[in-house]
This record gives C-alpha cells, sequence and structure tokens, in this order.
C-alpha cells in the first residue's frame, strides 16, 4: 500500500513522538563558527580571506617546487642531455621530439630552455610534471580541506545573491570552484542545478571562463606578473555573459534549499585518499593530452600548417585581438591542452597587453578535448548551444579586451 | 544479491560505500558529492554482494538530474536490498524517504547514521522502539569512525518487505501503551 504524502507525514509525526527525544538546545562553539562565516557582515571577510589564503598557498607551493626544482631538473639537466643524445638533430623527428631550436643569424641553434623547445620529451613533460603536477596536488589538497571542513556550502550561502544575477545560485559556486581543478568533473558536477536553464548557463560559462588548475599553474609560471589581469578579465566575462545568458536563455532559474552541514574536523586519511585519487585521474587524461598535443602541434609546425594558418587568420588575430599572428599555433593546441597553449605562447614576442589577451583567448576560444567530451556525454544540443554562444563570446569579448587597449593606449 | 545505500544529501552514504567495499569514493561535507552512481563488491557471509552508492535524493519524486539517477537506479533493481542510511539529527525526513521505499515494496534496513552529530544536538532517539514500529533493523552507527558498520552488515539478513499498514499499527499500538503507562506511573 502506499500513502498520501499527508499521511505519510502524520505516520511520522506518531513514530517520532515515541521515538525521538529532542534535548534543550545548546549552542555550541561549533554553532557561533558556523554563523560566523555565513552572515555577510563577517562572512565576506572570512571568506576573501579564506580566498586569499587558498591563493597564496597555491602559489608558494606551486613555484617552490616548479621554480625551485623542476625548471632546474628540466633546463640544466635534462634538456641539455636529451639534445646530446638523441640522434639527428636537426631532423624532423629531433624537432619533434627534442627541440625545435631557432634559427639565428643563418644558423641552427639549440633551445636554452624547455618551453623554447616545443619538443615531447621536453616541453610536453615539462609542462605536465614539472608545472602542472605541483599546482594540481596543492590545489586539491586545499580543496578536500574546505570540502571537508564544510565550508563550501556556507560559501554558497554567501554568493547566493550575486550568482542569481547571472541566472544560478549559490550552490553553483560548487561546479565553478570544482572547475578550477579541472573543468571535466566541473561539468559532471552541474547536475546539482535544478533546471536545464541552469545547467546550460553553468556549463557554457565553465567551459568558456573558468581556467583549469593546470592553466592556473602554467600561468602562474610564465606569466606571474599579468595573472591578476587576465583573472580579472574571465571573472568579468564570466558575470557579463552569465547575465546575458540569464536573459536569453528560456526556463526557470529556481531558490535553493541547502542544508549546512556542521563543521567537521577532516580526516588525514580521507584527505589522502581523495587528493591522491583526484591526481591520479587528472593525469590519466593530462599526461597523454600533454604529450599528443604538442606531438601534433610539431608535426603541424614541421608541415607548414601553423604558419599558412597563422597567415591566413592574420587579419583576424592582428586586426581584430591585436595579437600576433603566431598565436594560431597555441591556439590549436588549446583544443588539446590548454596548458600547453600557454606555455607556447609565453615564448612568442609580444607586448604584455597582447599577452593578456592572448592567454584570455586561450581560455575562451575552446574547451579542451577533454571537457568536450563531457560535455557531450550531457547532451549535444546543450553542446551545440554552447558552442555557438563560445564563438560569439570570443569576437565580441576578443574585440572588446582589444578595444580597452586601444582605449588605454596600451594596445 | 544487491544492496543499494540510499539516503538524502549528506547523510554519509560514500563513507558507508568505503566502508563496506574498501573502495575510494570522494566523500565530502557537502551535499551533492555524488551525481553518479558508483557500484563495488563486498563478501556477505561467503556471499558475493553487489553495493551501489547511489546519489542523495530528498524523495522518490525528483528535483534535479541527480535525484532522477537515484531514483531511476531503485526502480530498475526490483530484487534489489536497501540500506537507508539517515542522519539521526534529522530523522523525520529521512524516515519520509525510508517510507517511500518500504511502501514501493522492498526490503529495507535503517542505518541512524551521524549519532555523534545527533548527541551534540542533544538529539536522543530510542532505535530499539523504533525497531520495533518500523518492524525492520534499526542501527545506530558513526559510519565515519566505523561505528555500528558490522552489526548493520550482520543485520542484512532480517531486512524484508513490510506492509505499511502494519507500521501504522505498530505506531497505534507504541503510543496506547506508553499513555496506559503514563496514566499507572500518574496515578
Amino acid at each position: 500500500m502506499k500513502l498520501s504524502t499527508g499521511d505519510r507525514w502524520d505516520l511520522i509525526d506518531k513514530i517520532s513522538k515515541e521515538t525521538v527525544t529532542f534535548g534543550a538546545y545548546k549552542h555550541t562553539l561549533k554553532d557561533a563558527i558556523g554563523e560566523l562565516t555565513v552572515k555577510p557582515m563577517t562572512g565576506i571577510p572570512v571568506a576573501i580571506a579564506i580566498m586569499y589564503g587558498f591563493w597564496s598557498m597555491f602559489g608558494s607551493f606551486a613555484g617552490f617546487f616548479t621554480d625551485g626544482f623542476f625548471v632546474r631538473l628540466f633546463d640544466a639537466y635534462w634538456l641539455p642531455w636529451l639534445q646530446e643524445v638523441f640522434p639527428g638533430q636537426g631532423g624532423w623527428l629531433y624537432a619533434i621530439m627534442v627541440d625545435a631550436g631557432g634559427i639565428e643569424s643563418g644558423e641552427f641553434v639549440l633551445s636554452s630552455n624547455c618551453l623554447e623547445s616545443f619538443g615531447v620529451l621536453t616541453s610536453g613533460l615539462f609542462v605536465a610534471i614539472g608545472v602542472v603536477l605541483p599546482a594540481i596536488i596543492i590545489f586539491y589538497l586545499m580543496l578536500a580541506l574546505l570540502e571537508d571542513i564544510g565550508y563550501m556550502p556556507r560559501l554558497a550561502v554567501l554568493l547566493d545573491t550575486v550568482l542569481h544575477r547571472v541566472g544560478l545560485h549559490g550552490y553553483a559556486i560548487v561546479p565553478t570552484i570544482l572547475s578550477l581543478g579541472c573543468n571535466v568533473p566541473g561539468v559532471t558536477a552541474t547536475r546539482i542545478l535544478e533546471t536545464k536553464k541552469q545547467r546550460f548557463i553553468m556549463m557554457t560559462l565553465l567551459a568558456i571562463f573558468i581556467p583549469c588548475g593546470a592553466q592556473i599553474g602554467i600561468m602562474q609560471d610564465v606569466v606571474p606578473d599579468l595573472m591578476g589581469w587576465i583573472l580579472l578579465y574571465l571573472i568579468i566575462g564570466y558575470f557579463i555573459f552569465g547575465y546575458i545568458l540569464n536573459k536569453i536563455v528560456p526556463g526557470k532559474a529556481p531558490e535553493f534549499l541547502i542544508d549546512v552541514p556542521p563543521y567537521r574536523r577532516p580526516m588525514p586519511s580521507n584527505i589522502g585518499k581523495k587528493v591522491g585519487g583526484r591526481v591520479r585521474g587528472f593525469f590519466m587524461i593530462a599526461i597523454p593530452f600533454v604529450l599528443i598535443g604538442c606531438a601534433l602541434v610539431g608535426i603541424l609546425y614541421q608541415l607548414g600548417v601553423i604558419q599558412f594558418l597563422g597567415d591566413m587568420l592574420a587579419p583576424v588575430f592582428v586586426g581584430w585581438f591585436g595579437v600576433p599572428a603566431e598565436t594560431a599555433g597555441p591556439l590549436i593546441a588549446a583544443f588539446l591542452r590548454k596548458d600547453l597553449a600557454v606555455a607556447q605562447l609565453s615564448v612568442i614576442e609580444m607586448t604584455k597587453y597582447q599577452m593578456i589577451t592572448a592567454v584570455v583567448l586561450v581560455s575562451i576560444y575552446f574547451p579542451c578535448v577533454a571537457t568536450f567530451a563531457m560535455m557531450l556525454k550531457e547532451g549535444w544540443k546543450e553542446l551545440l548551444g554552447s558552442l555557438a554562444v563560445l564563438t560569439v563570446v570570443v569576437f565580441a569579448y576578443g574585440g572588446l579586451i582589444h578595444l580597452i587597449g586601444k582605449l588605454l593606449g596600451v594596445a | 544479491m544487491k544492496i543499494l545505500l540510499m539516503g538524502h544529501p549528506n547523510v554519509g552514504k560514500s563513507v558507508f560505500f568505503n566502508r563496506l567495499t574498501g573502495a575510494n569514493v570522494t566523500e565530502s561535507n557537502y551535499p551533492g558529492t555524488m551525481v553518479d552512481y558508483t557500484k563495488g563488491w563486498m563478501k556477505i557471509e561467503g556471499e558475493d554482494v553487489e553495493i551501489v552508492d547511489v546519489p542523495g535524493t530528498f524523495s522518490l519524486d525528483p528535483k534535479d538530474r541527480a535525484e532522477e539517477v537515484a531514483v531511476a537506479m531503485l526502480h530498475e533493481n526490483r530484487d534489489a536490498k536497501v540500506i537507508s542510511v539517515i542522519d539521526a539529527s534529522k530523522i523525520e525526513r529521512g524516515i519520509y524517504l525510508a517510507l517511500e521505499i518500504i511502501e514501493e515494496g522492498y526490503p529495507l534496513v535503517i542505518a541512524l547514521n551521524m549519532r555523534d552529530v545527533a548527541e551534540d544536538k542533544n538529539i536522543v532517539i530510542d532505535a530499539d522502539r523504533l525497531e520495533r514500529i518500523l518492524g525492520i533493523p534499526v542501527v545506530s552507527t558513526v559510519a565515519i569512525a566505523g561505528e555500528g558498520i558490522k552489526e548493520l552488515v550482520s543485520r542484512l539478513k532480517e531486512a524484508k518487505p513490510i506492509n505499511v499498514e502494519d507500521i501504522i499499527a505498530n505506531a497505534a499500538n507504541a503510543s496506547n501503551t506508553e499513555s496506559v503507562a503514563d496514566a499507572g506511573g500518574a496515578a
């Protein structure tokens, strides 16, 4: 037999009267801390402090391992050794696997570091292991701490009002933050949103405006002084286009109800397992794609395809976005791995503002192939819609950034 | 045999799952960590048992995609037993979902999880009495510390389909006997 909702609640009332005794409610320290982090007056400063702490830990940990250890390992030992022992210097295989080198005053010269060399075994491995691995480990460690303590739902409550402006609600912070690690689990996490409209807006904004941990890691390494501008442009874009999408996408954006769980002491074993699992999962996808991406771009260079595309698209790149035509290469690599694309951008000669524009373009221009596949899994109609939005965003926002640069007199 | 772990979001289903199967499903302190199901295996008295960690759902009337996955999971496994994981500090609505599953004829065991949190809030639950009223095993647990997991597993075999009319009758009976007892005490 099935009960009606009312009858079921009546029965539950009876049962609970018989079995549950509620003692006097005590206001504990845990409750007090919980309230302080949710009430806007105290919660917003706490949130800013936590985010700042997150960021500085991220920067110093990743910097310590990348600059302090891997850069030396790769540039001083690994690269010269490979340049020495790999056969066929100057040939196409050597160029793809080790070092494409450069021509200086008519002579072939070897690269001096692992970002310039463009080889699968040099740049590819350096980006994957030397830069992205430390960034991802520290990111997931801190994320796991925030998750297990129980801070995420409180952040959701705090940001609820702001996120309603873009058709979402506070809980959208969960897919957004997960995407800062990797967009793939971010896309899956959009399932916690109630309506199709919300999922579409969230997925589109993630794919376009949220840089993943790998990408942030490499940005932090190669263009640390421009990070602020790049992130600012991405955050502004997230809200501008979220606002527009909210106006034009049909459907509802309901309120959210959430149980804010009590704060808990994180368990080291759970943190360890979680970080380990996520880092492993990430690397199963990342390493092959970085290496394949590196090889593919190397081959396209060797075949002259990138130079051809660069020449053909030069009017768009130079005229509309205000970046050098050579950025065509990194943009192709960006489809496979955005971290790789940023690494390649860093060795192209351009002004600071052009670099900001180019890195923002790499972020927004296309989701990487793993994210693309995940979006397809969630629905091809949504994917097509997202791609349409993306095309518009790239041209509109890319052009706007160029225009802002011109008005500021820096582009 | 197949066992589904079901309950509201953030009641600790994944903690149970990891404890039972030795697997590594992500556990977090926020609702909605699991948006898809995970399967694992364990041995109970020599028998291989499949355990499914179902995404959290408030009722069998889904409100989002993750809940749809949960309800579909239940309906695709008509022969499964269910471990209904309930947050002991929010017992009423946990029982709501448990009743819905019982009404659909599934054999059920209740895990009253997070007993420690309930105790912090000064909520005391008479698990024995609850067990007598519902007619199914009710086990108090603190899954994160491993308390009560063994008892829960050993009592899985007692799970059986229950007619909700019996529960209504038991509840009425229980309140009668108690009022008689109260009257006696007063006199």
